[in-house]
């Protein structure tokens, strides 16, 4: 069973196609990282999944069921945009108010135990429209939290957070799904912070879904490259791009690809007179993924 | 907490409990409903406490509004077309405040976006079209009470006549707060249609609230009891010579006016995206 499970979805503004006819396979326990650039229907997929938006066509389905069956819709939780609470209202009053919709039976420590996890047990009285946006952000999650989710929907959540924010964030969804069992949907434009935690992918573009991957298959999919430097680099690059042919200058590096062993590269370019100062091994991670593959389709 | 995935659908009571359970703490937790409490208090204490006040100028006494404080409550007899402001303000003033109030309370939501919070779990349309309407009648009601508070209070300070009929008048107040209900769904109604103005939302309340829709059509029709059917109708109909017969027809005409914009209200919310 897959916790989402989209076909042929479509939502269209002003005979302009924000999705169109999107597939999509969320498996349980996933975190799926889905990334796109902006405007490529990351939102709109996500508010059409929490019923926020009316499609057009398609169908959803959330864990075998249709999405508005309201026994699958009480254990959806979604951070969209923002936390969606009153900002003059406390924390806990938001949270209080979110745990009367969901009928709780023990709203207090259902509070107590969302706050924990989010790490704002202190802030609890605290007006919403004083808190930064790292703790909104943190509370948006807390209310998403609230009754047992068993699939989360967050909309660049990491957005606009620092350094520690992040990593907080990070720890939070990390720690939401290995102890609670969560399937969580994010996007996010970060991707290499989404790189750290998520186990599958989706790439949109234009509305439509082009590639759906597990982190596994990006490992094996992601291109092996060696990187170093040399005294005369544009030297060097002639040489190596004349034997290994996809040689890259980026950063103050020279790339070269589909290399596995380094020996052979250094090997050559000893042979053509040229020293090696510093040589690495690398593969390519998601973000260096995510452009290759947008530039193909460009070109295509 | 264990996570399983088992999924019990929450029946309508539960659904509608949890919902009116927001609705309710919102209301009672929020400034708003008491400040508009107090108003529905004050203004009647003020037009009673003011009226027949000397001119500073000539010194002379102006001719009293009402020689008696429930005119201010309810009409002498049901007259649509308004020919004096004594006529017109009474209790049914609850009503355009109770608007401007509905139209804050259900603006908030789209403001914060709480209602994403809402419709993202199980929350059906139809849930919060009614959860809305009942939280709202009620405060409405509260505020027609605390309305006649403030008219007593002030018509024992002044020294007015209290003369009535008990029982008419104890009609006339039950059918105006019956009448809540269905100004309550008018008023959600409109916000749902302007949710993404809150402006609009808010002056759309006031124009109908002020019943000068019915009003105009009285001044073409005449005083005819035909306007029963319409809020402001029933909510005029229910005055100082009112009977257990005007109950049944403010009950009648609340609940199908509810019913009818309620349905509608769930009708558009579930055809358009929510925000």
């Amino acid at each position: 069973m897959n916790a989402i499970e989209i076909r042929n979805l479509s939502k269209s503004f002003r005979g302009m196609y924000a999705v169109d006819h999107l597939n999509m396979t969320v498996p349980v326990g996933a975190i799926y990282g889905f990334i796109g650039e902006n405007g490529s229907g990351k939102s709109t997929t996500e508010k059409l999944i929490c019923g926020h938006l009316v499609p057009e066509g398609g169908e959803i389905r959330l864990f075998g069921r249709d999405y508005t069956d309201p026994g699958v819709r009480v254990r959806v939780g979604a951070l969209i945009e923002n936390a969606g609470c009153f900002p003059g209202s406390s924390v806990y009053q938001n949270l209080r108010m979110q745990a009367l919709n969901l009928n709780l039976a023990n709203p207090d420590e259902e509070i107590r135990r969302v706050l924990k996890i989010v790490r704002m047990e202190e802030h609890a009285q605290l007006k919403f429209r004083k808190c930064s946006l790292g703790m909104k952000q943190r509370i948006g999650i807390a209310m998403a939290l609230l009754g047992d989710p068993a699939l989360l929907i967050l909309d660049e959540p990491i957005n606009g957070l620092d350094t520690d924010g992040m990593r907080i964030m990070r720890e939070i969804l990390v720690d939401i799904t290995s102890n609670y069992g969560c399937t969580v949907l994010i996007s996010s434009h970060l991707l290499g912070e989404l790189e750290k935690i998520a186990t599958h992918y989706g790439i949109i573009r234009q509305g439509r879904m082009i590639m759906e991957m597990s982190a596994a298959e990006l490992e094996g999919r992601a291109r092996v490259f060696v990187s170093l430097k040399t005294k005369d680099m544009a030297a060097a690059k002639a040489v190596l791009k004349a034997k290994f042919g996809d040689v890259r200058e980026e950063e103050g590096y020279l790339r070269v690809y589909d290399v596995e062993e380094p020996e052979t590269i250094v090997e050559h370019l000893l042979q053509n007179g040229h020293a090696v100062s510093e040589i690495r091994r690398n593969k390519i991670g998601l973000e260096e993924y995510y452009i290759e593959l947008m530039s193909r389709k460009e070109d295509a | 907490m264990t996570h399983e995935l088992r999924f019990e659908s929450p029946s309508f009571v539960k659904r509608l409990k949890g919902m009116l359970g927001v609705d309710f703490y919102r209301l009672f937790h929020t400034p708003m409903y008491y400040i508009f409490l107090a108003i529905a208090a004050i203004i009647p204490a003020m037009i009673l406490g003011t009226m027949g006040m000397e001119n500073p100028q000539t010194g002379v006494a102006a001719a009293p509004l009402y020689t008696n404080v429930w005119h201010i409550i309810a009409a002498q007899k049901p007259l649509y077309v308004v020919s004096d402001i004594a006529e017109y303000a009474n209790m049914n003033m609850v009503f355009i405040f109770g608007g401007i109030m509905v139209s804050i309370f259900i603006g908030h939501d789209y403001k914060s976006g709480y209602v994403k919070q809402l419709f993202t779990t199980h929350a059906k349309k139809i849930d919060y079209m009614l959860s809305k309407t009942l939280a709202c009648a009620f405060a409405m009601a509260c505020m027609c009470i605390t309305y006649m508070l403030g008219a007593v209070s002030a018509g024992l300070l002044t020294g007015i006549s209290f003369e009535v009929n008990v029982g008419s008048l104890l009609c006339a107040l039950l059918g105006k707060i019956i009448m809540s209900l269905g100004w309550a769904s008018l008023y959600t109604f409109l916000n749902i249609i302007f949710r993404r103005y809150f402006g609009v939302s808010i002056a759309s309340s006031f124009f109908f609230g002020t019943g000068i829709l019915i009003i105009g059509a009285a001044a073409i029709l005449g005083n005819s009891s035909v306007l029963n059917i319409f809020l402001y109708g029933s909510s005029v109909y229910a005055c100082l010579t009112s009977n257990l017969l005007t109950v049944a027809v403010c009950a009648l005409v609340s609940v199908a006016w509810a019913v009818i914009y309620t349905l509608g209200g769930t009708l558009i919310l579930s055809k358009c995206d929510v925000y």
